[in-house]
């Protein structure tokens, strides 16, 4: 398989300046601004939830949206920012197995709740079965809302009841790709749609 | 590993690390010490700034810095380097449209950034701004362009002596490129270094006026822009916010990451302009053109960008007539910077003509593929130069046989499902594809891979599997031991662009003269280093097949060759010239859209339920990557006929600034799309044969749709969108 890699080309010292990006296992990341916060004891929330199968203990402030909570501070940007509005679906995450645009989604709400992001969809170092369909029918172009649109098919595919083409492109209806990939998400969809019943 | 990739469905080399999340975008690094930055933006549309109430801002929690007008940071004005905008952010306090920067605040964490910004007062004194292009119009023209044949006076005159005349005006409001990245800058300083992440369609550029706006010598900034999350023209230049970003980290001496919001990027990163257009077409009752006369009016913002030039890319271009004019005319408004949106002159340009060309076809009662195909050109219809390849009869032939053109209604409104009326309709497609300069540079390396680098960006076109693609093709090796490189201003000066659907045309000729360059290398190397088996041999002698370099019966892989010589790489850059703009031949790439809608009786609900296009680009480099191109400029078109519009109001104010309001296609929308290309290598425009195509789907479509209403309900619809009440 090609390789493309976030490091390729990548100098030393450019390198050393990103020491910690790639970080994956959550318990080891530092959670920028956690001092900060804690000066400010009294407006803070704290709250444990479960993020792709790691406890994760955080305090908060009640402002902090799911979204920003897990690119800023868990450093789990594989979940995007295309309006944090509600409006796009970039930020499509599981909240308790059922899909959630997390910047609608206040942390403070999520005690013992369980989340999935797309870094948490495979199975290891193999491709969710959505992932690799999304490959083999371009189901994407720039990618940027392609996470987004994977956690929702996945969230589309458990619930069982899209089966035809024209009730998948209805319930993708709340991802937006502006490169309209939407043909080949579609058909993405009911290629994975086959292999994971 | 004999058969050239050229042409094949290759799978996206970048596919793996954007369906696991971890392509990293401009928004997504996290140095350490980063801070946040959040923006204001001005809410008078025209006016000064007379005072700004910062304290409140400056005492909030975590706030480290508030920069406005008043308390700036100094910024050059790099407009002249090929800047969008002709004045400098935060230099003065002018307000010259509604959502102009007016500050930025900078605090340890996003949220406390954000609600300082909240915090933050302005007091203007404020004057009504120019905003209706009907009442400031019509505009000054460049210079009105036209040939008339002999004899004939004026364009008037030919369309006068008509037996057939048909005007048609079309209007539509400003359009946003609503790249799903929001715009975002990650700035990182090193001692007098800048790093600088952020979405580019041309890190090179990019990075040059950046520094032009700090006034640092160009190698100390470097753009990374491997991963951006769309451009369709927004990120051609260096907006505001990022020259910002970068002065703001650099006067902090802390890491900043400065993302625009959805609401903001409708104002400052360019869209595309509100546009009039009026054509005028003079024909024989046999529907043979006497005249074509296409006129714009669009806006040209007092703060300058993009001028929208509908008709030189179209009418044009596009049909044979003996009589032509063009004139653009440009508007002065205090609207937000213009600038280029897929297709930009092209798709209002394109809707304008071929909604003409349809009421021709009812008029003279014509078949809309015969008028066309009367009307075919073989030279320029203003410019006169021939085509350096055109294919487009068979488009049109090949994509209404596809379709099943021949059970189009003949008569407007005549069929129906229930209570769903069906139309059909088509129109041209037309975008120029020629070639700019460009280079690479490609390594041999000891691990058995190769590496193709080129200074380009990969928007989502698929420019990083195209150098592979490209580099497999020229080394006749696997795809998958190519290691591309892009995005990153620190790679051999002269990338080209992923601009006006060139990059693909432009790169595969310089990968491939890097690719002979590298072999000769790779040759001389082998000659050359005592510790190879090649050593001491003429050059002329050995010979470099698929991967191995041979001479008699000795013969070597590169990776062993390397390592037996005990050298790491061999490598070779090249730069290539683009094609003359104004040399003999006219490079234009084509293609006939063919779509079918229904239209609800009583509601007036428009569903495009099927689309079909034929494309004549010269040779493909990717069939997959090209195949989501062209689908993705057919979904545009369907979003600019039927949904995509942001009506300004008199103080300014975009109506429908976010993604709410401002419609963009959804996947409900889109029905299965069938597309096919011509297999036509262009001899004229490179070796290979290929001329672009990212833009192209994106012209005509929405005219097809248009005129497929038309077939379904009698009703002509000329200020865009088409939207349900107006079919009531
Ligand atoms: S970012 Fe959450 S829906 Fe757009
Ligand atoms: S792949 Fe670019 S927005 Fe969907």
């Amino acid at each position: 398989m090609p390789v493309v890699t976030q490091s390729e080309g990548m100098s030393r010292r450019e390198l050393l300046s990103r020491s910690g990006v790639v970080a994956t296992a959550v318990a080891t990341v530092p959670l920028i601004g956690a001092d900060a916060l804690a000066e400010e004891a009294p407006g803070e929330v704290g709250v444990r939830m479960t993020v792709n199968g790691t406890v994760t203990p955080l305090t908060v402030d009640p402002r902090e949206t799911l979204l920003d909570v897990l690119r800023e501070r868990l450093r789990l940007t594989g979940t995007k920012k295309g309006c944090d509005r509600g409006q796009c679906g970039a930020c499509t995450v599981h909240v308790d197995g059922e899909r959630v645009v997390s910047c609608l989604t206040l942390v403070a709400t999520l005690g013992g709740a369980r989340v999935t992001t797309i870094e948490g969809l495979a199975d290891g170092d193999r491709l969710h079965p959505l992932q690799q369909a999304f490959i083999d029918h371009d189901g994407f172009q720039c990618g940027f809302c392609t996470p987004g649109q994977i956690m929702s098919a996945a969230a589309v595919i458990e619930d069982g009841r899209a089966r035809t083409d024209d009730q998948i492109r209805e319930q993708m209806s709340g991802n937006i790709c502006r490169c309209s990939a939407y043909p080949g998400i579609v058909a993405a969809v009911q290629q994975a749609r086959k292999e994971m019943r | 590993m004999s058969v050239s990739p050229i042409g094949r469905e290759t799978a996206r080399v970048d596919g793996p690390l954007k369906v696991t999340g971890r392509a990293p975008y401009a928004a997504d690094y996290h140095p350490d010490g980063l801070v946040y930055g959040h923006l204001i933006l001005a809410t008078v549309g025209r006016g000064t700034v007379r005072e700004m109430d910062v304290s409140l801002a400056e005492a909030a929690p975590g706030v480290l810095a508030v920069y406005t007008p008043f308390r700036s940071i100094r910024i050059i004005n790099d407009f002249a380097g090929r800047g969008a905008e002709n004045y400098t952010v935060l230099q003065d306090t002018t307000v010259r449209f509604r959502g102009q920067i007016i500050g930025l605040v900078v605090a340890d964490t996003l949220e406390r950034a954000r609600d300082a910004a909240a915090l933050v007062t302005a007091e203007y004194t404020s004057t009504t701004p120019r905003t209706s292009l009907a009442d400031s119009g019509p505009g000054t023209s460049p210079g009105a362009e036209q040939v008339l044949a002999p004899g004939v006076g004026s364009i008037d005159e030919a369309l006068a002596s008509a037996p057939v005349t048909i005007t048609t005006t079309v209007s539509q409001h400003a359009q946003h490129h609503v790249a799903m990245e929001p715009h975002a800058t990650t700035a990182v300083w090193q001692d007098d270094q800048l790093t600088l992440y952020c979405g580019s369609q041309g890190p090179q550029r990019h990075a040059s006026a950046i520094a032009a706006s700090l006034g640092v010598e160009p190698a100390k900034v470097r753009v990374i822009a491997r991963y951006t999350g769309g451009g369709f023209g927004s990120r051609v230049p260096a907006w505001n916010e990022a020259k910002l970003c970068a002065a703001a980290a650099r006067a902090l001496g802390r890491p900043l990451k400065v993302v625009l919001t959805r609401e903001q990027l409708f104002t400052t990163v360019g869209h595309r302009s509100a546009v009039r257009q009026t054509v005028r077409l003079g024909a024989e009752s046999d529907g043979r053109l006497i005249a074509l006369s296409h006129e714009s009016d669009a806006e040209m913002p007092a703060v300058a960008g993009w001028p929208l030039m509908p008709a030189e890319g179209t009418s044009a271009v596009l049909y044979r007539t003996p009589n032509i004019r063009i004139d653009q005319r440009l508007v002065t408004l205090d609207t937000p910077s213009t600038w280029a949106m897929r297709g930009p002159g092209e798709a209002p340009g394109a809707f304008a003509v071929e909604t003409a060309f349809d009421e021709l076809a009812t008029r003279t009662g014509i078949d809309p593929v015969e008028l066309r195909l009367r009307n075919y050109a073989v030279r320029e219809p203003l410019g006169g130069r021939r085509f350096s390849s055109k294919y487009l009869d068979q488009c049109y032939r090949v994509g209404a046989m596809r379709f099943g053109w021949d059970r189009r209604p003949r008569r407007p409104r005549s069929r129906t499902d229930g209570d769903w009326l069906i139309g059909m309709g088509m129109a041209t497609a037309i975008y120029q594809g020629g070639r700019g300069s460009s280079s690479a540079r490609v390594q041999f390396r000891d691990d058995g891979r190769v590496t193709v680098a080129s200074g380009t960006s990969d928007i989502g076109t698929g420019a990083w599997t195209m150098l592979a693609v490209a580099g497999a093709d020229a080394l006749g090796l696997p795809v998958a031991a190519m290691v591309p490189e892009l995005g990153d201003s620190a790679l051999p000066p002269g990338g080209s662009a992923a601009v006006g659907s060139g990059a693909t045309a432009s790169t595969v000729p310089a990968v491939q003269a890097a690719c002979r360059s590298a072999v000769t290398a790779l040759i001389r190397a082998a000659v050359e280093n005592p510790r190879s088996p090649f050593h001491g041999l003429d050059p002329a002698d050995v010979r470099y097949r698929q991967g191995r370099v041979s001479s008699g019966r000795r013969s070597m892989g590169f990776r062993d060759l390397l390592r037996a010589m005990g050298v790491p790489d061999v490598q070779a850059v090249e730069n290539t010239e683009g094609i003359d703009r104004d040399g003999p031949y006219a490079f234009q790439s084509f293609g006939a859209h063919f779509c079918e809608v229904r239209v609800h009786r009583l509601t007036g609900d428009i569903r495009v339920s099927r689309f079909t296009s034929v494309f004549d680009v010269g040779t493909v480099i990717n069939a997959r990557t090209a195949r989501s191109q062209l689908i993705g400029g057919i979904i545009w078109g369907i979003g600019g006929a039927l949904l995509e519009s942001d009506p300004i109001e008199p103080d300014g104010r975009y109506a429908a600034a976010n993604m709410a309001d401002y419609l963009v296609p959804v996947n409900a929308d889109v029905p299965a799309i069938d597309v096919h290309w011509l297999d036509h290598p262009d001899p004229q425009v490179s070796e290979v044969g290929a001329r672009g195509l990212g833009e192209l789907g994106n012209v005509g479509s929405a005219a097809a749709v248009g005129n497929a209403v038309f077939n379904a309900t009698g009703i002509r619809v000329r200020d865009l969108p088409i939207t349900l009440d107006k079919l009531l």
